[in-house]
């Protein structure tokens, strides 16, 4: 195979002469060699760029890294072109081969903006010099020397345009540490500082998007309004000049331009391409912030716009659901929020929100999460309203309190993972592996607490007749804060309204909500104290509690299976096998604790000091979870539960709906019960597969058991924090998807089906407007 | 009545914007209509050709791009993949220095026959918002735009995978509808006055 670089050296361009041969300058720099300077791209015989190969290093280690870059030179006036050239000239094209070294993707320093004197073709680049570079990494069994090769291809312009090819190599010797070139290093941190700064980056600003519209139409202006803050979220107070937004390319987007319009707030004006892009179309592109005299910050721009629709079809299909001119110009609100259909219900409240938090909450103790926790609950009552009546109340305070700090610490993660640029959402942590293993380890020894193995908080002197020690105050509190853990993966109707309301809004309101959230958890228990006499129609205690105890341990290790067989979808069998083995590590740690108490003075020290190396070992040895092996056959069980399924793609979605199928999306974790409930229950039900294959509907899964950005951002957009959450669209309307409820029924789902098929025909679309062709 | 206060504050959401936009060549609407004359003289419009499919190229001879197309045989080719009857090729040169000499000498030169109009004052390359040399239109024969953007998608002489111009005139002449009615346009611009 020709080396796609070499094959260029030749006749295409040979009207030129010798334009397409790679030259060698003459004038290269002392510090380089021969082979690492090149110019071209003559003018008259006049060379207008001169290129050189770079590196920030003099000499690297093994797998050790560096920077790699290509330094140009260009005579006044005369520029090459950014990665977006703009309406006319040829993005610069650095390829780069370098045996032993991976070089990472080429860093574009912010572009100048370059305008034709009437303004009429306006283009994005580089003049006088540039360096663009790559990080790059070498491999570990690097040795001897490395021979870094780039071919630059380039189309240098000032009125009239030449095109410009170099092929650059330089050698770097391996040895035992990387050091720094003393000259070039502080001119690729030059470079590095002039680089946007990707959107999710630590220290980078805010950039948030609201659009005034639900849709952009083929051929139409769009206006919207783009907000930044700095980091620490305080409105952006600072200036910017000159052409400080250059756009990417933007597939369906013919112009955006951004205006200043306030303190950290920017007027965007577009033009939508007379052709409706398949696609939503992206804001993409680059902002700089700040003046010559306070320093530039440039940040990456990606932010959604909203879905095209042609002209014409506009009336019907979207009738300007949300934004009315007049919200427009007073609210911001974010783009994701304002382009979701889901937004446009009456917005809601805090009070509503905390009510809902409050009702979900209650809710949730009667989903099987809960449930486990809450037997032991009942029974640890049980004996106490017959035997320690006045301990109730301070136990149910104790219960309630360590359901309130749990959530208070989950508000605590959530903020702090928000601030960190990251979006999470109800039941985030059960994507953490090592979350995973944390809470079925904690499983396994309550279970085997359970089974009389060991007594909690019993000092020593615990023996079997004295297990109501182990019903301290601590242990009530600890009971509440594994109700948490568990209710996470577990959603209740109401609950998805409520946190997501919350996870939209600002810190405060996180908190307040999971407050009530807790509050609501805790609800029975308060119940069972507040109303008097109620405690005493509990059933009496007698032997049936002992035997109780015991089945509930079972209870407790069953929903270590439910766990194992989630960490199977995050980290393969691979991780099962460890998760098992750390479990029976746990089981026998917590044994040789149960035998140290009924031991005195050094044997007890180091059956206990047993107990913990055993842990601690088998922690280190097997908790190491390697995401990348979840098993493909895990990840697909939920599409394979549903026969005819796909994993879900916006784009695949947009296709099922032009090609007139009625759609329903099924945004589901495995360690989401209610999802695992609903897809047992409703979604294989023969009526309700009936029902989707008559109505020929398009089932999508969106798998949200690991990280998944795309996914949170849309549960988002549907004001919803986590799953489940089904969306039934239809392609008469396909901007208007219909949210189920979190607790299906087969009615429910055959019924949204049908009504989002109603369109196929015009004879049965009734009062609905269907716009489809 | 909440659904029409919408529909109303839509259309004036709407108004006010892009009506000045009519006059531009914009793919699905009625192209730009023209006069002009070519390097021997004769007098083209755009009304002239109704009924056939009319393919404008935006060149300038002295863009790299150009050159490599025309050395490269693409516009040629291209051209001579058509049915004359049902097509028809017009190169359009708005360069601001060029005029119907310059403009003979380069057909002379490459040696290709379809007239090559001399836009110098570029009131018409503008109106139809060619920026960059090759540019490319296609025209139905009721004179609607169905393709505008590159000829084909290899910016960098690599090699193209698709001719655009080429799909785009066998689907109009199919009834068809266009499968990449746009794509971005690569070369040169075009050097307009002024």
């Amino acid at each position: 195979m020709t080396h796609p670089w070499r094959k260029r050296s030749g006749s295409r361009l040979g009207g030129l002469g010798a334009v397409a041969m790679v030259l060698l300058a003459a004038v290269a720099q002392a510090a380089l060699p021969a082979s690492a300077v090149g110019s071209t791209a003559p003018d008259e015989g006049d060379p207008r760029l001169e290129g050189a190969l770079v590196l920030d290093a003099t000499q690297v280690k093994a797998g050790g890294e560096l920077r790699v870059g290509v330094r140009l030179t260009l005579d006044p006036d005369w520029h090459v072109y950014w990665k977006n050239p703009g309406d006319s000239g040829l993005a610069t094209d650095v390829s780069w081969d370098a045996p032993g070294v991976t070089v990472g993707e080429l860093r574009w320093p912010f572009p100048q903006t370059f305008r034709t004197p009437d303004g009429f073709i306006t283009t994005h680049g580089y003049h006088d010099q540039v360096l663009l570079f790559a990080p790059a990494r070498v491999s570990e069994a690097a040795t001897g020397t490395l021979t870094v090769s780039a071919a630059v291809d380039a189309l240098v312009c000032k009125v009239h345009c030449i095109p410009a090819q170099l092929v650059l190599s330089r050698t770097l010797p391996v040895g035992p540490e990387t050091v720094a070139d003393p000259e070039f290093a502080p001119q690729f941190d030059a470079a590095q500082a002039q680089v946007p700064l990707a959107p999710d980056a630590q220290g980078a600003p805010r950039v948030a998007l609201a659009l005034e519209g639900t849709t952009l139409t083929a051929g139409k202006a769009f206006t919207g309004t783009l907000t930044v803050t700095t980091a620490d979220g305080k409105p952006y107070a600072g200036g910017v000049e000159g052409d400080f937004f250059v756009p990417g390319r933007i597939l369906g987007v013919d112009q955006v331009a951004l205006k200043p319009s306030g303190e950290g707030r920017f007027a965007l004006e577009g033009k939508a391409s007379s052709v409706a892009a398949k696609r939503e179309p992206r804001l993409t592109g680059s902002l700089r912030l700040g003046t010559q005299a306070t320093g530039f910050t440039a940040v990456d721009v990606d932010a959604p716009l909203a879905p095209m629709v042609a002209d014409g079809a506009v009336a019907a299909a979207a009738p300007l659901k949300l934004p009315s001119v007049k919200d427009a110009a007073g609210k911001v609100a974010p783009a994701a929020v304002a382009s979701a259909p889901a937004a446009a219900e009456s917005p809601m409240g805090l009070g509503l929100a905390l009510v809902f938090a409050f009702l979900g909450g209650a809710l949730l103790n009667l989903m099987p999460c809960v449930f486990p926790v809450l037997a032991l609950k009942a029974y640890g009552f049980t004996r106490m309203v017959q035997e320690e009546k006045g301990k109730v109340a301070p136990h149910a305070a104790a219960y309630a309190g360590g359901i309130l700090v749990t959530m208070m610490l989950l508000a605590g993660a959530v903020l702090a993972v928000r601030a960190g640029g990251a979006s999470v959402g109800w039941g985030f942590q059960f994507q953490e592996p090592l979350f995973v293993a944390a809470v079925s380890a904690i499983l396994v020894a309550f279970a085997l607490n359970l089974f009389g193995v060991y007594t909690l908080g019993a000092d020593g002197t615990a023996l079997a007749g004295k297990v109501d020690q182990s019903h301290g105050l601590l242990r009530s509190a600890g009971e509440g804060v594994l109700a948490v853990v568990l209710a996470t993966p577990c959603s209740a109707p109401l609950l998805g309204t409520a946190v997501g309301f919350a996870f939209a809004a600002g810190a405060a309101t996180v908190v307040a909500v999971f407050l009530a959230l807790g509050l609501g958890l805790a609800l029975p228990f308060c119940v069972l104290v507040l109303v008097p006499g109620l405690a005493k129609r509990l059933p009496k205690p007698g032997m049936w509690m002992e035997r109780g105890k015991q089945f509930l341990g079972f209870a407790l290790l069953a929903t270590t299976v439910w766990l194992v067989w989630v960490m199977g979808g995050l980290a393969g069998v691979d991780g099962m096998g460890r998760l098992l083995a750390f479990l029976i590590a746990v089981g026998l740690g917590t044994w040789l604790y149960g035998q140290s108490q009924g031991l005195e003075g050094g044997r007890r020290g180091v059956t206990v000091g047993l107990a913990v190396l055993t842990l601690v070992g088998a922690g280190t040895v097997a908790l190491r979870f390697d995401e990348a092996q979840a098993s493909v056959e895990t990840r697909g069980a939920t599409v394979a539960a549903h026969g005819g399924s796909q994993a879900w793609d916006e784009a695949a979605v947009s296709a099922a709906l032009a090609a007139g199928q009625p759609v329903f999306v099924d945004f589901t974790a495995d360690w989401c019960l209610t999802c695992k409930f609903n897809e047992r229950t409703v979604l294989s039900r023969e009526d309700v597969r009936q029902a989707f294959m008559k109505h020929n509907v398009a089932f999508f899964v969106a798998d949200w058991t690991r990280r998944d950005a795309r996914i949170t951002a849309k549960l988002a957009a549907h004001g919803r924090a986590g799953v489940p959450m089904y969306l039934v669209l239809s392609p008469g309307s396909p901007d208007k998807p219909e949210v189920l409820n979190e607790l299906l029924t087969a009615d429910s789902v055959i019924q949204a089906v049908q009504r989002a098929d109603g369109c196929e025909s015009p004879l049965k679309a009734g009062s609905m407007v269907c716009a489809r062709p | 009545m909440k659904q029409l206060f919408k529909a109303v504050a839509l259309t004036v959401a709407f108004v006010g914007a892009p009506v000045l936009a009519a006059d531009t060549a914009e793919v699905g609407k009625p192209a730009p209509a023209f006069t002009l004359k070519d390097e021997a003289g004769k007098t083209h419009s755009l009304a002239d050709y109704k009924g056939k499919v009319v393919v404008l190229e935006w060149a300038n001879s002295e863009c790299p791009f150009v050159k490599r197309h025309y050395e490269a045989k693409t516009m040629q080719t291209t051209q001579k993949g058509f049915d004359a009857k049902k097509v028809v090729w017009l190169t359009v040169d708005s360069t601001a220095s060029h005029d119907a000499k310059f403009a003979a000498d380069w057909k002379k030169k490459e040696g290709f026959t379809q007239p090559v109009l001399v836009d110098t004052d570029g009131k018409v390359g503008k109106s139809y918002a060619a920026k960059t040399t090759p540019h490319m239109y296609v025209i139905d024969g009721q004179g609607v735009v169905r393709y505008a953007g590159a000829i084909d998608d290899d910016p960098r002489g690599k090699g193209a995978k698709t001719n655009y111009v080429k799909t785009a005139v066998d689907a109009v002449l199919n009834g068809q509808q266009v499968p990449t009615a746009t794509s971005e346009p690569y070369g040169c611009s075009v050097k307009y006055k002024s």
